[in-house]
């Protein structure tokens, strides 16, 4: 029987050919792939959040957990099609219009990935109208917004204003971060949360979700 | 063959650094802006400066095309007051040499940029950019339509850990031929004219700075030149990248002591390394890894500088640092900048008393994420002025903006900057 332990210890450590052959032998076996996912991995990424905010795992280590989650999530995506209580929420993220640092962003994505979210990762330099496009079309909860320079900080505000143009600026959530952005100016620009790292994202994201 | 003469008359400006560096207090704070790839100004703040100053109009040269610096000239130099002179790296970051300037048009602005500097109008209107100036190699920048820099194309091949060669991340690792060294010594001899401190970016120095690993100025990379891959690789491939510094390490070492042999002490602080452990509230890594991974071959670098030569050794690192202080003064460095005081725990207080007098502070001078762009002129002068209060006793302080100036910084909070400093200094 796929040994469980051996899963979470595999995304805790960054072992992604590890994580993959038990998953495989889990979905083999016909183990619960929702229990799977939110039983040990979203536990594990859990505990990675948890050691990157006491400063024990740092971006590497980070980094090598997200890999070998999503790659056992790859392999369970196809039987989660179509269970809602397989998601946490669903966010789209983007390093907004202009910048091209992705980074935190990415580390931002994999962490809500891991926190059992649905990600829509739009990439860099994303215009505004793609946010609006995610919400109409994919039905995207929270728009979560990244920056590195403070020459595109800008963008966000012309992010949020698009949404609210649009009409679906009530419908969604609107987080931000990256490093010149501070609570501050989250509050300024009408943002409904900002985080300082990749980690405390998940928990702001759960919280404007209602998710548990 | 040209050399240059270390032992030109040393001027004021030249004095107050070498004081400030031997942390003694000089007879104003020296300041910098300009001089290397990471205490620069966007070249639109130049022009911007240029026309506030009533200096001759004419088109600004870049000479660093990744981050869109522009140069400060003569003319400017004397308006600011500066008191060092760079001598930058013989390849810009995208392969190709300065010189042979020529007109572009940037954002409205008329500028000169270097006769390679070859770009072509990319999807939706962005600005791509060659490597080398070969339209025949796939572009390795862009820059979004309308916006201000430039950031690395990340072409990174298919990565096989049965395949993958030492030699492949060591190809833009050589060492300097005598047109090179010819070159470094022209540079270096006309920065020693200007009678400033002179600041040197020999190049090849740096070890996994994470804006050189996508290698923008090689046309075909190979080996790690993913971002994500190569942070990955710090703790997945360690034996790797240990055997990576440690080849690029020995390279570096004859080449610092071929520009040694031709340049001597004419050089006054070298630009070693710019890779970044900071982020704004935490790091990139443990102490400890800093320790295994790249304290040996700093200590290399920085102990061969010191044993032969007088130059000072210069490390730029951005963020939340303050946890490496110690290791950077155990590996022999004499320089931290861009001393970030906005991250977590880089207090200037706090910086000034634990080591101010064991490491210089080369920046601190005023915040360029939010007080320098978005603050009033009035914020800018209380910022600067206070920074330069903690900084300044004792000397081990240049005054630079934390990192490069950024475009759209309102010149008036530039000239603020720079009149705060003045008037620091005048009341000494």
């Amino acid at each position: 029987m796929a040994d469980l332990d051996k899963l979470y210890q595999a995304v805790l450590n960054g072992d992604a050919k590890a994580a993959a052959a038990v998953t495989r032998q889990a979905i083999d076996e016909g183990m619960d792939p929702l229990a799977l996912v939110q039983g040990t991995m979203v536990p594990a990424m859990g505990e990675v959040g948890k050691r990157f905010e006491a400063d024990e795992y740092f971006v590497p280590e980070l980094l090598l957990s997200a890999r070998a989650m999503k790659g056992s999530l790859e392999l369970l995506r196809p039987l989660l099609a179509g269970r809602d209580a397989a998601s946490a929420g669903r966010v789209a993220i983007g390093t907004v219009q202009g910048d091209l640092h992705d980074i935190g962003k990415n580390l931002v994505a994999a962490m809500l990935e891991g926190g059992g979210f649905e990600v829509i990762d739009l990439g860099t330099d994303v215009p505004p109208q793609k946010f609006v496009d995610a919400i109409q079309q994919k039905g995207a909860q929270i728009v979560a917004l990244s920056a590195l320079l403070t020459v595109t900080m800008a963008s966000m505000t012309k992010t949020i204003e698009a949404l609210t143009a649009a009409g679906v600026r009530d419908r969604v959530k609107v987080i931000v971060g990256g490093a010149p952005v501070t609570q501050q100016y989250a509050d300024a620009i009408g943002a409904d949360g900002y985080s300082e790292n990749a980690s405390s994202a998940v928990a702001l994201a759960r919280r404007l979700c209602g998710a548990p | 063959m040209p050399t240059t003469d270390a032992t030109m008359p040393t001027t004021p400006s030249r004095q107050r650094v070498l004081a400030t560096l031997a942390h003694r207090e000089p007879d104003r704070v020296p300041i910098d802006v300009g001089s290397t790839g990471v205490t620069g100004i966007h070249v639109s703040c130049v022009a911007a400066l240029r026309d506030h100053y009533g200096l001759e109009k004419r088109p600004v040269r870049i000479h660093e095309p990744y981050q869109m610096l522009g140069l400060v000239e003569e003319d400017l130099q004397q308006a600011l007051g500066l008191d060092v002179q760079g001598v930058f790296g013989r390849k810009t970051m995208f392969g190709f040499p300065l010189g042979g300037w020529k007109p572009w048009r940037f954002n409205g602005l008329d500028v000169l940029v270097p006769g390679r500097f070859e770009v072509d109008e990319g999807p939706d209107g962005d600005t791509v950019i060659y490597p080398e100036g070969d339209r025949t190699a796939p572009p390795s920048g862009r820059m979004p339509k309308g916006f201000h820099f430039f950031d690395t194309i990340i072409r990174q091949e298919p990565l096989d850990d049965e395949t993958l060669r030492l030699e492949d991340n060591l190809e833009e690792f050589e060492p300097l031929g005598e047109g090179d060294l010819d070159g470094i010594a022209e540079d270096v001899a006309a920065a020693r004219a200007t009678g400033r401190a002179v600041v040197a970016s020999v190049g090849g120095t740096a070890l996994g700075d994470i804006a050189l690993v996508p290698a923008p100025f090689l046309k075909h990379p190979k080996g790690i030149r993913d971002i994500t891959e190569w942070y990955m690789s710090l703790n997945s491939r360690r034996d790797f990248v240990h055997r990576l510094y440690a080849r690029q390490t020995e390279i570096a070492l004859g080449n610092l002591e071929r520009v040694h042999r031709r340049v001597g002490d004419a050089v006054d602080v070298v630009f070693l390394c710019g890779t970044d452990f900071g982020t704004q509230t935490s790091s990139f890594c443990s102490v400890a890894t800093f320790r295994g991974l790249w304290l040996p071959y700093y200590k290399q670098l920085c102990g061969w500088i010191h044993a032969h030569t007088s130059w000072k050794v210069f490390k730029h690192s951005c963020g939340s640092v303050e946890r490496f202080f110690e290791s950077f003064i155990d590996a022999g460095f004499d320089i931290a900048n861009p001393v970030q005081c906005s991250a977590r725990g880089m207090e200037p207080e706090h910086l000034k008393a634990k080591y101010g007098d064991r490491l210089v502070f080369w920046g601190g001078g005023v915040d360029t994420q939010k007080t320098l762009p978005f603050g009033t002129p009035a914020e800018v002068r209380e910022e600067v002025l206070r920074r330069c209060e903690i900084f300044a006793p004792g000397g081990g302080f240049v005054f630079n903006a934390i990192h490069n100036i950024q475009a759209g910084t309102p010149v008036a909070n530039l000239a603020a900057m720079f009149d705060a400093v003045g008037e620091f200094n005048g009341r000494r």
